[in-house]
């Protein structure tokens, strides 16, 4: 056994070898990072703000010059637009998050959606046809939409978890289901025939502002005005974002600060180590995937409202554009890593950019293009932390 | 001599076809270091996965603190006292230092009159700090995920997390594996300072002279059964390799 | 409408909108143009508009969904009225209840609606629920689902099962056409025994897939009806992978060039060819002389069909309705 040189400071393990790592910036071994390899992680973790903060300045200088000074983005009309086209994309990918950081993932949220689109419709006309008052039958209907996502959830989790299937297996199969079942309780994929007072509840918000003359400020209920009062009306927070900004913190506060969070953590960085350190998986699992369709009952309550309509067909193109979302925000395929925040940034970017190219009326179609490309970059990016960090490619052993 | 801690009488464990543990007693006694050797495949590991919860043995029984024990999750294992520290750590590398010695066991605090239930980091951050401190390992930062710690420091994680849960007995699963030899010494001193505690410790490993170097007793497994139990005083490398490799064998032991 | 009528209107409006150009007090309309899906309908559509914007020196902004439904249709309205200097926007609403609100909102924020191809409400905007579009311009859906019906119930000899294939519920155009085609059916054929309507939400693959099961499931089957571009498509398909083109009689509703194809090999008896173009035409014209101020626009112009079989196929007068985008 050579004879290490090491300084045995009294108390530190420390040794030569390790010495000679950290000045090489050989983090492995020494488990120290240099100033440089600091400042690239930090980069890859903060990329995709600086992205969205790039695009959102391309446009804002881009769209008055292409349309000669008419066309505006940077108005409150725009960024109230962007925030309502959101909701869908990152109620999807809340749960998605949850679940892509335990290294899973669920292909059935976008059915689930249009289930729990149904669901909500259903409840709610069948209630206030039968004497319920508004606001009650809203409720209702929420509680139908979730709850069925719920179950569908608990289905999910139970084969994961108990029978071993992989998620990706097992969320497709449920996806079908889900399907047949939601065209099957419509009639020909549309609920129709609700009470018509529920568009406020999906479209109002919580301030409207009039500017200039004869305006104000007015609160919780649209005011009845026209003609150029009508035209000069601005909207701040609608319900819809409300309700979303609330899951989103509530979803937060769960991920970063609770036993739940720190738990799904631990079953996306080594399943093996959570099974061996006592953690409930199976009950962990299940919960996660319940999560996971509940948002995305939250999304189809929201979409039956803003549409007076409960359609059974709105989630398909939302599925995919959720996931990259979440890729985008910066989670990793291989779990482990991710936040709340991330997705949040990852759905702004794709709202922002659709936004900003129908503005610069260019083909709504580049959209594709470019969130393939961004979706892309981000995983490189993801994998440079390997290079960054002086580990071999893949990580390192679990 | 006291009752033994921890009893194993006949235990079977088999994968499909594969007998892995064919059979094993043994027992372990407060105070006392026994060094459980034999090559690669022999058993061992799955013996104590045995013990600590992991699997479940076909047959025989465990004994633990003079009541039977059945671990049906490593949850049992570790609530009645048993501490394992696996060859492969078992530690989340996407966690920091405290948060992977608090895995599974983190403590919480009410919040907003009882409604809500967080994590109490700062708590859990203290207690890991001292817990180092008082096994002399001294970290850079604890709030870093431990995926950029060293083999050794990633040891020593582990350890912490096996002596902060004060633990009646403590199963050690080749500790040395990624260590320096400055470490090397810190852990073999680490099981003496245990020893002096009155908790026993079960220490696999293949490298003889550690054996020799803290144990009281070494039991020798060779394809799932025991082969060999003798005091350490009185065998030698020699022999125990003999036994190792299968070229001896003791009736019954 | 008939067709003395219609190029009456279609004069009219010319000589309007001409004159009040001549007078260009005003500013010129920008406007916004949002069809339903992209298929080869919209398409000869969007020709028509442009040409109608080169014509009339206007602004069109174009964004076309790429696949049917509210919940991609409406995103692009929104960011349509957010740019904030549209006049007018020109669109197929995507369904006749649920893009009432968000063209609604549309309205208030001072642009104004005009319908194409489908309509909102019941398409009657004077006394119907939705009044506010100022006007719809697209074929008159159920006159063409009765002349399919008849065509296709001739075709059979007035006896056998016949299948209808459709695209999405609750759009006025296809809804429409199923309809007029069940009631000719009933009062001219009451033989005829009527399938359907299937639901292939635009997609023509199952299309194709949703007939081929008929075709097993009904040995008798002996016409299908397939109520639009994607329909006819794959229905069409769907009947040749069976090896029945010539002996299953198959209806098309929109002159596209596949269809077209199916009807000269024998698969296809039947073409109705709608008038995109002229819809795209039209539309951008009401928008400008809206905008000189004319007020007696029609709220409702139906643009009429070219009825198209395998004798006049060939027929330049009756060809030129086929839906054909040139090379770009």
């Amino acid at each position: 056994m050579p004879k290490a040189q090491g300084k045995i400071q009294g108390t530190e393990i420390v040794t030569e070898r390790t010495v000679r790592a950290a000045r090489g910036g050989d983090v492995a071994a020494s488990g120290v990072l240099t100033p440089a390899q600091r400042a690239a992680i930090f980069l890859s973790r903060i990329w995709a703000w600086v992205f969205l903060g790039l695009m959102v300045l391309f446009f804002v200088v881009a769209v008055p010059l292409t349309s000669g000074g008419s066309v505006n983005f940077l108005t409150n009309r725009n960024f109230q637009n962007i925030l309502v086209a959101i909701v869908p994309v990152l109620l999807l990918g809340l749960g998605q998050t949850f679940v892509i950081i335990t290294a899973g993932i669920d292909l059935s949220v976008g059915w689930v959606m249009s289930l729990a689109s149904v669901l909500s419709a259903l409840a709610i006309r069948g209630s206030f046809n039968s004497g319920l008052p508004l606001f009650p039958s809203v409720l209702v209907g929420f509680a139908a939409g979730v709850g069925g996502a719920a179950a569908v959830g608990f289905v999910n989790g139970v084969v994961i978890s108990k029978l071993k299937v992989p998620a990706f297996i097992v969320t497709l199969g449920t996806s079908f289901i889900v399907r047949g079942a939601a065209y099957l309780m419509s009639e020909n994929t549309t609920v129709i025939g609700l009470p018509e007072g529920i568009r406020a509840y999906g479209n109002d918000a919580l301030i409207y502002y009039i500017g200039g003359d004869g305006g104000g400020l007015y609160f919780l209920q649209r005011p009845e005005v026209g003609g150029e009062l009508l035209r000069r009306m601005d909207i701040v927070l609608p319900y819809p974002v409300i309700v979303t900004a609330f899951v989103v913190a509530w979803a937060m506060f769960l991920l970063h600060r609770t036993q739940f969070g720190r738990h799904t953590y631990a079953l996306g960085g080594s399943m093996d180590a959570a099974v061996r350190s006592g953690i409930p998986v199976d009950r962990r699992i299940i919960m996660l995937y319940m999560l996971s369709a509940a948002t995305s009952g939250v999304a189809g309550c929201l979409s039956t409202l803003r549409f007076t309509a409960g359609s059974s067909v709105i989630g398909d193109p939302l599925l995919l554009s959720s996931i990259a979302a979440v890729i985008i925000g910066g989670v990793s395929m291989s779990g482990g890593s991710g936040t709340v925040i991330g997705t949040v940034i990852g759905a702004l970017i794709i709202a922002v950019l659709t936004t900003g190219l129908v503005m610069l009326n260019v083909d709504a179609f580049w959209q594709f293009i470019v969130i393939g490309a961004v979706v892309i970059v981000a995983v490189l990016i993801d994998q440079s932390r390997d290079l960054i960090m002086g580990r071999p490619k893949g990580g390192i052993r679990r | 001599m006291s009752e033994p801690l921890l009893s194993i009488r006949n235990l079977t464990k088999i994968f499909g076809g594969l007998i892995a543990v064919d059979k094993m007693s043994l027992d372990v006694r407060r105070g006392e270091v026994v060094g459980l050797l034999g090559d690669n495949g022999a058993g061992k590991s799955t013996l104590i996965k045995c013990v600590s919860g992991v699997y479940h043995p076909e047959e025989g029984e465990i004994a633990f603190d003079g009541k039977p024990a059945v671990f049906a999750t490593p949850m049992d294992a570790r609530r009645a006292g048993i501490e394992t520290i696996y060859q492969d750590l078992a530690l989340a590398n996407n966690l920091d230092v405290s948060a992977n010695i608090f895995l599974g066991r983190e403590v919480k605090k009410r919040r907003f009159g009882g409604l809500v239930q967080t994590l109490d980091d700062r708590h859990m951050l203290d207690q890991s700090r001292n817990t180092l401190d008082s096994l002399q390992i001294r970290f850079a930062a604890l709030v870093e995920p431990i995926e950029n710690l060293s083999g050794g420091q990633r040891q020593a994680v582990a350890i912490a997390r096996a002596v902060y849960w004060d633990a009646k007995l403590m199963i050690m699963d080749e500790p040395t594996n990624n260590l320096g030899v400055p470490e090397q010494h810190k852990v073999l001193e680490l099981i003496r300072t245990l020893r002096e505690r009155g908790v026993p410790v079960i220490l696999i490993t293949h490298i003889l002279p550690d054996a020799f170097a803290v144990t009281d007793r070494v039991i020798v497994m060779h394809r799932g059964r025991k082969v060999a139990e003798k005091a350490t005083a009185h065998t030698n490398a020699e022999e125990l390799v003999q036994y190792m490799v299968g070229a001896r064998e003791d009736a019954a032991a | 409408m008939s067709k003395r009528v219609l190029t009456s209107i279609f004069i009219l409006v010319v000589f309007l909108t001409t004159s009040l150009l001549a007078q260009a007090q005003f500013k010129k309309p920008k406007i916004g143009f949002l069809p339903g899906v992209v298929d080869p309908f919209y398409q000869v559509m969007q020709l028509g508009v442009e040409k109608a914007a080169k014509d009339l020196g206007v602004d069109v902004v174009t964004q076309i969904p790429p696949t049917w439904g509210v919940q991609v249709q409406t995103p692009l309205l929104d960011a349509m009225v957010a740019r904030g200097d549209l006049n007018y926007i020109i669109t197929a609403p995507t369904d006749k209840d649920q893009m009432v609100g968000p063209l609604k909102s549309a309205v208030d924020h001072g642009i104004k609606v005009i319908t194409v191809d489908t309509f909102l409400g019941d398409g009657d905007y004077v006394n119907g629920p939705v009044k506010f579009p100022i006007s719809y311009i697209g074929s008159d859906n159920v006159e063409g689902g009765r002349i399919a019906a008849d065509g296709l119930g001739k075709a059979i000899g007035g006896k056998g099962t016949v299948y209808i294939n459709s695209t999405n519920p609750n759009v006025s155009s296809v809804e429409g056409r199923a309809k007029g085609f069940k009631e000719e059916m009933a009062k001219k054929f009451p033989d005829v025994k009527v399938l359907g309507p299937d639901f292939n939400l635009d997609d023509e693959n199952k299309a194709a897939q949703q007939t081929s099961a008929i075709l097993t499931r009904e040995p008798n089957l002996a016409g299908v009806f397939g109520t639009n571009v994607f329909s006819a498509g794959g229905a069409g398909t769907a009947v040749v992978n069976a090896g029945l083109g010539g002996h299953v009689q198959v209806v098309a509703y929109d002159a596209t060039k596949q269809a077209i194809e199916l009807m000269n090999k024998g698969v296809v008896s039947l073409v109705l060819a709608q008038k995109p173009f002229d819809m795209g035409y039209m539309a951008v014209q009401f928008a400008v002389a809206d905008a000189a101020g004319v007020t007696s626009l029609p709220r409702r112009v139906e643009t009429g069909f070219a009825i198209i079989d395998k004798e006049n196929v060939k027929d330049p007068a009756v060809a030129r309705f086929i839906y054909q985008v040139p090379d770009k």
